[in-house]
C-alpha cells in the first residue's frame, strides 16, 4: 500500500479557485484530465492543447475540401488527363526517350549563367536544307489516339444482335464437347467393334482385330 | 491569391514557350527556304522565352515539390495520384492512431476499475488528487 501511493504520489495542489462547471459523478478517468467542448481538443499537462490522433486531421487542417475532391471522384490515371494541352506522347514513361525528371536532377545539365539573344551568325548555323524529315525524326508530331468513350462501345454491344458464331468459334467449342465425349465415344467403339469382330467371318482373331481398330483410332 | 498569380504567370511562359517549340518542330518538317526568317524569329522565341521562365523562378524559390512526384510524372502517370495517396494514407494512419488511443483509454479505466476493487481507499485518495488538478489547469487555462 505504502508503494502504491508513492508510485501516484501524495502531494497536493494548490487551492483552485471555485469551478463554475460540474464534475461527471462516476470518473473512470478515460477521457483526460479536463473538461472538453465538441470539437476542442484537450488540455495537456502545462495547460497546451494536444494534437493527438483522436481528432481528424483532415479536418483540423480544413482538408475536407481537397480530401472530397481527391478521394471522392475517381482521378484519371494518365498524365495526358492532367496536361490535355500538352503535345506529344507524354503518357509514355520518362525513360524511354531519356527525357526523365529524375535524370535531370541527378545529372544536371551544365549551362551558362544567362541567356543570350542569337546573333545574326550565330544563326546562319541554323540554315536547313530544304525537304521533308526523315520518318525517324518525326516522332514529336504524333499525338496520342482520342479515346474513344467506352459507354459508346458497350451501348453498341448491347444493342446489336448476337453475331453468328464464327467457324474458328464454333469449332473450337465443338472441339472442346468433342475432347470431353472422346473417351466414352472410344470405349464404345471398342465395345461395337469387339461385338462385331467376334460375330464377323472376315476377321480372323480378337487380338488382331483389337490393334487394328486401336490403330485406327490413333 | 498572390501565389497563384505567380503560379498562374508561370504557367502561361511555360504554354508560350511548348507552342513556340511545337511550331519550330512543324517548320522544321517540312522546311522551305522561305521559311528561315520564320525558323529565325521561333528561335529567339525560344531564348526569350527561357529568359522569362528563369525570372519566374526567383519568384517561385520558396516553394518545394515532393521528389515523389516526379517519379509520378516520369511513369507517364498523373500527380494528383501522388496528392490522393498522400490523403488516404494520412487517413487511414489517422484512424490507425485513433484506435490504439481508444484501446489504451478503454484499458486505463478498467484498469483503474479493477484497482479500485482491490485498492479502495488508495484509489480514492488518488481520485481526489487528479480531481484536484484538473479543476486547477481548467481554471489556469480559462
Amino acid at each position: 500500500m505504502e508503494n502504491f501511493s508513492a508510485l501516484f504520489g501524495g502531494a497536493e495542489p494548490p487551492p483552485a479557485a471555485a469551478a463554475s462547471f460540474a464534475l461527471p459523478p462516476t470518473w473512470v478517468g478515460g477521457s483526460g484530465p479536463g473538461l472538453v467542448g465538441p470539437g476542442q481538443l484537450p488540455v495537456g499537462p502545462a495547460g497546451t492543447t494536444e494534437l493527438t490522433g483522436s481528432t481528424n486531421l483532415i479536418t483540423h487542417y480544413n482538408l475536407e475540401h481537397a480530401y472530397n475532391k481527391f478521394c471522392g471522384k475517381k482521378v484519371k490515371e494518365k498524365l495526358s488527363n492532367f496536361l490535355p494541352d500538352l503535345p506529344g506522347m507524354i503518357d509514355l514513361p520518362g525513360s524511354h526517350d531519356n527525357s526523365s525528371l529524375r535524370s535531370l536532377i541527378e545529372k544536371p545539365p551544365i549551362c551558362g549563367s544567362s541567356f543570350t539573344p542569337l546573333t545574326g551568325t550565330m544563326l546562319t548555323g541554323f540554315r536547313l536544307h530544304a525537304g521533308p524529315l526523315p520518318e525517324q525524326c518525326r516522332l514529336m508530331h504524333i499525338q496520342p489516339p482520342k479515346k474513344k468513350n467506352k459507354h459508346k462501345h458497350k451501348q453498341s454491344r448491347t444493342q446489336d444482335p448476337v453475331p453468328p458464331e464464327t467457324p474458328s468459334d464454333s469449332d473450337h467449342k465443338k472441339k472442346k464437347k468433342k475432347k470431353e465425349e472422346d473417351p466414352e465415344r472410344k470405349r464404345k467403339k471398342k465395345e461395337k467393334k469387339k461385338k462385331k469382330n467376334r460375330h464377323s467371318p472376315e476377321h480372323p482373331g480378337v487380338g488382331s482385330s483389337q490393334a487394328s481398330s486401336s490403330s485406327s483410332l490413333r | 491569391m498572390a501565389m497563384a498569380e505567380k503560379f498562374d504567370s508561370l504557367e502561361e511562359h511555360l504554354e508560350k514557350f511548348v507552342e513556340n517549340i511545337r511550331q519550330l518542330g512543324i517548320i522544321v518538317s517540312d522546311f522551305q527556304p522561305s521559311s528561315q526568317a520564320g525558323l529565325n524569329q521561333k528561335l529567339n522565341f525560344m531564348v526569350t522565352g527561357l529568359q522569362d521562365i528563369d525570372k519566374c523562378r526567383q519568384q517561385l524559390h520558396d516553394i518545394s515539390v515532393p521528389l515523389e512526384v516526379f517519379e509520378y510524372i516520369d511513369q507517364g502517370r498523373n500527380p494528383q495520384l501522388y496528392t490522393k495517396e498522400c490523403l488516404e494514407r494520412a487517413l487511414a494512419k489517422n484512424e490507425q492512431v485513433k484506435g490504439k488511443i481508444d484501446t489504451m483509454k478503454k484499458f486505463k479505466s478498467l484498469l483503474i476499475q479493477e484497482l479500485t476493487k482491490v485498492f479502495p481507499e488508495d484509489m480514492a485518495k488518488y481520485k481526489a488528487i487528479r480531481v484536484k488538478k484538473a479543476c486547477f489547469r481548467l481554471a489556469k487555462f480559462y
